[in-house]
């Protein structure tokens, strides 16, 4: 088996997959990451350890991509009366997720004798979203309507405010644990985010006064993507939030002029082989076994983080007077998770020596879950909601 | 496999499978002839002028005269990669350009087979003994190459017939040109020959292969700006200076072989004079075959494989800077720019 050989298994394989588990109504997300789960390591092995070394550069690439793709939803000619909606539907539903899930593992960490600082920070990687497999139930089944674009923005800027709340969550941590609140940390989540905006801007706005040099098609394709590697590659050497700096580039481009369109249009003609490999790749590295790691807290999680979603947004909907349809289907959207909050995990493990390693087998239990069933419930959501025509 | 070899195999894959859509067989009934007489003429006259004058080199240096005819064979081999580029950024097209792209897919598998011709010719000068094996090896490789195109080509049209949206194209074509370089290289064929295969079996059965190919031409310039600038960073300059005289004769005899051959092959298939005159220029890029002659010859003989490898190595390295100019050079005489 060498590398090449795998890659093309990867793409045929997943092709034929998702063909196959149209046939009981599955989406290609949650068809890939089957096919993925088959070829990887615990079963068949049909990917390379080449091809694993290099998913991280392939995934950050992907994340790129799908964040400088939602940065198109934010047209400030269009959406006036938007942002009020926005705002607060993506931040109840994502305080909510932290709030009810803290409290629920919090009253379980007392009763089983443990400390309960974890609970906390369990709580603000529950707020966080996955906006890949999100944005692909979307495309697959050309969803259009209100919700989808509420949806499309409230993943776009949710990672903001998980972040946030990671930041807090684990300065708290650590202060329980060690009787010290380092403001610094929280001041380092807010540079974080605010530095990935500004890293993200100034890239967007060079790179659209430089795009006058593009003459044909081909070369649009390459700056393009040269741009969302580069604008990765600067976030991840300053260490400030990929997702967060991708998604403001793609915001500031399509607001400085009409014709920048093109950008979002020409990585949509390319990306599907990409995102098809992505899943694929995630598929092959998810592990069943850790579900049993699970436990009550685990449980706990899924069920607190799922009723949070679902009616943070239903009260954000309310405060913002978006329509009903929005307050009653966005929060079942928002159930993917994924690589975000197995970030705040990998933090987490790495701050808390003790019980680090538990709060991260947790969020990367539940992510098995909520990568596999989640695309399912926002596809569910959507057709719910009227915005899905045909599941076909 | 580092990452730059993953690209460039790759790469190499995607350029044989679009060279295969020149290969339809409407249009090869008209130009068959002159594509078969042009290049086994330009790609023999290139291996014999440039073994004549090693074995004429190697006598006066008194050494053992066998690597010649493998350096020879190596001189057969063109590089598709660079002529394509520069056929596509000027946008050529014309008579010469079309017998050019099918001229250069092709010929790699006449060195093929003159490489296993001149590895057992010289393991029979240096031995005493013509192993008929190596040449049925090289024949049943380009065989079994095409085979192999063939099945992924009919996978392919299959899978084809499942997509629901234009994106996929994309997903499957890709996969497919992945899976012929990875099983060629697992099964020790030439990648090239498979993809090529690969290219006209899709080019001639698929009713609509020019969406296809299509498809393909819009996202392929990404890789061949990665993987030339892959090339140029593996570019060891510093190998030039050990070109030597010997390097030096190897290049000036491979490119008058190929003049000659061309010439002749067009006069003799009646190609026309623009062929014939301009179609040689398109054929000066070496670059892969070609090394992948030099290792293997390496492998073969321990003590003379070192002076063939350096040679090609460091020719190839001329050849790559010189060779996008020379195509240039060409298809603007033909007034095909």
């Amino acid at each position: 088996m060498n590398s090449l050989l795998s890659a093309g298994l990867i793409l045929i394989l997943g092709f034929v997959g998702a063909r196959l588990l149209k046939l009981v109504r599955l989406p290609n997300v949650t068809a890939f990451l089957i096919v993925g789960m088959l070829i990887g390591p615990h079963m068949l092995n049909l990917v390379t350890p080449e091809i694993f070394t290099a998913s991280e550069f392939f995934s950050n690439l992907v994340l790129g991509i799908i964040a400088f793709s939602l940065g198109e939803n934010f047209r400030f000619d269009k959406m006036r009366q938007g942002v009020k909606q926005v705002m607060w539907i993506s931040i109840i539903a994502a305080l909510g997720a932290w709030i009810l899930v803290s409290t629920a593992l919090i009253i379980y960490f007392i009763t089983i004798d443990m400390p309960i600082y974890p609970a906390i920070v369990l709580g603000a990687a529950a707020s966080a979203t996955a906006p890949a497999a999100t944005v692909l139930v979307i495309r697959e089944y050309r969803a259009s309507g209100m919700l989808t674009e509420l949806l499309l923005k409230v993943v776009a800027i949710d990672d903001a405010w998980c972040l946030i709340f990671a930041a807090m969550a684990i300065a708290v941590g650590n202060a329980m644990r060690a009787d010290v609140f380092q403001m610094s940390i929280v001041f380092a989540g807010l540079g974080e985010i605010f530095g990935a905006l500004l890293v993200g801007g100034i890239l967007g706005y060079i790179s659209s006064k430089l795009s006058r040099f593009i003459r044909t098609r081909e070369e649009l394709l390459i700056y393009t993507l040269g741009l969302v590697l580069f604008n990765v590659g600067i976030s991840i050497a300053l260490e400030v939030s990929v997702l967060l700096s991708s998604m403001m580039m793609g915001l500031v481009m399509v607001n400085m002029a009409r014709e920048n369109y093109k950008f979002f249009e020409v990585l949509r003609s390319v990306d599907t082989p990409l995102f098809l490999a992505f899943f694929i790749i995630s598929g092959a590295h998810l592990d069943f076994s850790i579900l049993y790691k699970m436990g009550i807290a685990g449980v706990l999680y899924v069920v607190f983080r799922t009723i949070g979603k679902v009616y943070g947004a239903k009260l954000g909907a309310k405060l913002s007077d978006a329509p009903k349809a929005a307050g009653d289907w966005l929060g079942l959207s928002l159930t993917p998770q994924a690589g975000v909050a197995l970030g705040i995990g990998l933090v987490a493990k790495t701050t808390f020596p003790d019980l680090g390693n538990y709060i991260f087998t947790i969020i990367a239990a539940t992510s098995v879950v909520f990568e596999l069933v989640g695309p399912l419930l926002t596809k569910y959501s959507l057709t719910k909601a009227g915005e899905i025509v045909s599941t076909e | 496999m580092g990452t730059s070899d993953f690209v460039s195999n790759f790469v190499l894959g995607v350029i044989a499978f679009a060279l295969g859509s020149n290969f339809k067989i409407g249009s090869m009934k008209k130009a068959g002839k002159p594509v078969l007489w042009i290049s086994i003429l330009e790609a023999g006259f290139a291996w014999l002028l440039v073994t004549l004058v090693m074995i004429v080199y190697f006598l006066a240096k008194q050494m053992p005269i066998h690597p010649a005819l493998v350096l020879g064979a190596a001189a057969a081999a063109t590089a598709p990669a660079a002529t394509v580029m520069v056929i596509r950024e000027y946008r050529a097209s014309g008579p010469v350009t079309e017998m050019l792209m099918r001229v250069v897919a092709i010929d790699d598998a006449w060195c093929l087979v003159f490489s296993a011709l001149a590895i057992a010719a010289a393991n029979a000068l240096s031995a005493g003994v013509f192993s008929i094996g190596v040449l049925m090896e090289a024949f049943l490789e380009i065989f079994a190459a095409l085979m192999l195109g063939g099945m992924l080509a009919v996978l392919l049209y299959f899978l084809l017939r499942f997509i629901v949206n234009r994106e996929e194209i994309l997903v499957i074509i890709v996969g497919v040109i992945f899976l012929a370089v990875g099983l060629s290289m697992r099964l020790g064929l030439s990648p090239l020959l498979t993809n090529i295969a690969l290219g006209i079996i899709v080019a001639n059965i698929a009713k609509n292969s020019e969406l296809y190919f299509e498809t393909l031409r819009q996202i392929d310039m990404v890789f061949f700006l990665a993987f030339f600038v892959l090339v140029g960073a593996n570019l060891e300059v510093s190998i030039i200076p050990r070109i030597g005289f010997m390097g030096l004769l190897y290049m000036a005899f491979r490119v008058i072989g190929k003049f000659i051959g061309v010439k002749l092959g067009a006069l003799i298939s009646k190609a026309g004079s623009n062929v014939g005159n301009y179609l040689g220029w398109g054929l000066v890029p070496q670059a892969g075959v070609a090394l992948g002659v030099a290792l293997s010859a390496k492998a073969l003989y321990p003590r003379f494989g070192e002076i063939i490898f350096t040679t090609i190595t460091a020719t190839t390295v001329l050849y790559e800077l010189i060779g996008p100019l020379a195509a240039k050079y060409g298809l603007k005489k033909a007034g095909e720019i």
